[in-house]
């Protein structure tokens, strides 16, 4: 098992149907900027008409994730599938895990005195056998796929071969498992998705980073059942 | 004053009435404590019994009034103490100015006895003192910054290799090491005390390095501290910028402590202490002419003619100008030497509050790598860019003072550290 997600963003209308679903699912504040999941805007302009990108985004449960690495107590782990989990029984709130994590997908959650995250609803769905996030059963567009890396029948690999993706901050070396969809059939839209630094894979030329990660990390990875 | 020996240690007799009620200086260090207490009253209130509505309460009270009414408060309000647009603030500028400053002074001082420089030997024992106080100030601010009640887990469920812990082991050997410094320049054993003091100014560069990769070094994936890490070499910023007030503090103490005791020693010890913070102020002076000579253009600007102008030209004008113009004469007077000391400590402590308030103020994330993105969450602070600290926290970086005080105090009234000394 390697749970990871991708996002066809550009399906996204930012109607915050996910946001609403995974806020209810995890007890967070509605309405609550940047907690578990949000949509950011990032605006351009083309020839002088406005244009915006929606860009989904949570936690991207990075295979080399540095919040693990900072956190003095253990409290931020790998749950089984690479899911980076917080626990909030053992969070001392130093905050080192919001301050290492280039996604910004982390927050003081004030009802536990604690760090909360994203964690692709493990503790409420994934344990008990099901294949399915919040976000992405509430998403009206389809702009979520949640699903096993390992299992290359699935839907999820098959959907990342036969498109491009990329994922965020690819050179802080935490190979993310958000995968964002390349758009395919409007070049504008996927030129103002991307920098030129982006790099676009294929899932063969991606496959090897994941492998290599999870060989360096499946170790640490917890069963919480 | 009656006094004992112990380990060759002359201690004085003091009575529980004069260690608690003894001169006006207790006073002031209990003033300040009473502001530690109500700050962490209320921090400690807010963080663990303020009650919360959540996406449930709106669940089980569809329409309620007042669940919507603290929902809104929840989520848009200013309750709870903890806010995640301002994760790190001014518990950190407080403890980082109070660790890097503390351990300059140790440095500057073991630095003193290796080089064998006899007027600060002759009060080493009262400024080693007064740097301890301060890194033990700096440790309380931090301490209360964390969730108390859950930090035995830190024992429990260790991860040593994370950096917080890569610090413990340094404090642990590091403060009783200067401790041990005070009590052989108070038992007399001077050649030990030159000894240990290479072991001490190698642990305090190794004090400010390893802070400087805890705290800032946590900050390089986060684009929203970005501030930190464009900010060129910052590690000597935060180094010099610590030696200089570092010798600040120590002008001003050697005029505090013994400018009615012994002022021909005072106005020499005050007068070499000078120099060595012209030279720090110089040095600090320097590194901001040139760092922005190789800073991101866009951070530049933002420092330079942005919104953080006002604060960063009152730390240049505060920690090196002001400074500067008062202590290059050849013979500055006392006043202007205390008038810079205090004008470099508020500077310098205005300098951390831009770095560590820059980096989570500005809303200036590259997070997808296609250009700054709009951040909402700053929006409704816009206005003000800072944060403003809440209350109680202000009120623990106050009350940190008195545990400086506190324990300054404490020492020198069982053990005179402040007295001079034949070294």
């Amino acid at each position: 098992m390697n749970f990871a997600m991708a996002l066809d963003y550009q399906s996204c209308i930012d109607c915050k149907a996910c946001e609403v679903a995974c806020k209810e699912e995890n007890g967070v504040q509605l309405g609550a900027d940047k907690q578990r999941i949000w949509v950011t805007q990032s605006e351009k302009s083309i020839f002088g008409e406005p244009f915006v990108v929606l860009h989904p985004s949570q936690c991207n449960h990075c295979q080399d994730a540095p919040c693990v690495d900072v956190c003095p107590t253990g409290a931020s782990y790998f749950a089984i599938g690479g899911i980076v989990m917080s626990n909030k029984e053992t969070c001392i709130l130093c905050r080192g895990c919001m301050e290492a994590c280039p996604y910004d997908a982390r927050f003081v959650d004030d009802t536990h005195v604690a760090v909360d995250k994203c964690t692709f609803c493990y503790d409420t769905r994934i344990v008990k056998g099901e294949m399915t996030t919040a976000c992405q059963a509430t998403c009206p567009t389809k702009v979520r796929l949640f699903g096993d890396l390992d299992d290359e029948e699935g839907e999820l690999v098959q959907l990342l071969k036969h498109r491009k993706f990329y994922v965020l901050k690819e050179n802080e070396g935490t190979v993310p498992k958000l995968f964002y969809l390349l758009p395919e059939h409007d070049m504008n839209y996927a030129m103002n998705s991307v920098n030129e630094e982006t790099n676009i894979y294929t899932w063969d030329e991606f496959k090897p980073l994941i492998e290599k990660a999870k060989t360096k990390r499946s170790s640490q990875w917890q069963d919480i059942q | 004053m009656a006094r004992y020996t112990i380990a060759g240690v002359e201690v004085n007799r003091v009575s529980l009435k004069n260690l608690l009620l003894g001169d006006k200086v207790i006073y002031i260090a209990y003033g300040f404590l009473v502001f530690a207490l109500i700050g962490m009253i209320d921090v400690f209130w807010d963080r663990y019994f303020l009650v919360s509505a959540t996406a449930f309460d709106a669940g089980l009270f569809p329409g309620n009034r007042e669940v919507a009414a603290a929902m809104k408060e929840a989520v848009f309000g200013s309750g709870g103490e903890v806010k995640r647009e301002a994760p790190w603030s001014l518990y950190i500028v407080n403890y980082m100015y109070m660790i890097y400053v503390g351990s300059g002074i140790v440095f500057l001082v073991a630095l003193a006895e290796l080089f064998n420089i006899t007027l600060i030997k002759r009060a080493a024992a009262g400024f080693l003192t007064l740097g301890l106080g301060m890194i033990l100030a700096g440790l309380f601010t931090i301490l209360v910054d964390l969730n108390i009640l859950h930090l035995h887990w830190m024992l429990l469920s260790p991860r040593y290799n994370s950096g917080m812990w890569l610090m413990l082991p340094l404090y642990i050997i590091y403060i009783p090491l200067i401790v041990l410094e005070i009590y052989l320049i108070l038992s007399h054993h001077t050649n030990l005390a030159k000894k240990l003091a290479l072991p001490i100014l190698l642990m305090s560069l190794a004090v400010e390095f390893l802070e400087f990769y805890v705290q800032a070094k946590l900050f390089d994936m986060n684009s929203a501290r970005h501030l930190w890490t464009t900010y060129p070499l910052l590690t000597f910023y935060f180094m010099i910028s610590a030696f200089t007030a570092s010798a600040a503090v120590m002008m001003l103490y050697t005029f505090l402590v013994y400018r009615n005791t012994d002022r021909t020693k005072c106005a020499a010890m005050m007068d070499l202490v000078k120099k060595i913070t012209l030279y720090s102020v110089i040095a600090l002076g320097s590194y901001e002419a040139t760092a922005y000579l190789f800073i991101d253009k866009k951070w530049a600007g933002i420092i330079l003619f942005g919104d953080f102008k006002f604060y960063f030209y009152a730390y240049l004008l505060l920690a090196v100008a002001i400074p500067f113009v008062l202590l290059f004469k050849e013979r500055s007077s006392k006043l202007a030497k205390v008038i810079a000391s205090v004008s470099i400590i508020i500077g310098t402590y205005l300098g951390r509050i831009i770095f560590v308030y820059g980096g989570n103020a500005y809303p200036m994330s590259d997070r997808f790598g296609i250009g700054f993105e709009k951040y909402g969450e700053y929006e409704a602070v816009k206005e003000i860019v800072f944060f403003m600290p809440s209350w109680g926290e202000a009120a623990i970086v106050i009350g940190s003072l008195g545990i400086i005080i506190f324990v300054y105090r404490v020492i020198n009234l069982f053990f005179s550290v402040s007295m001079m000394r034949e070294p």
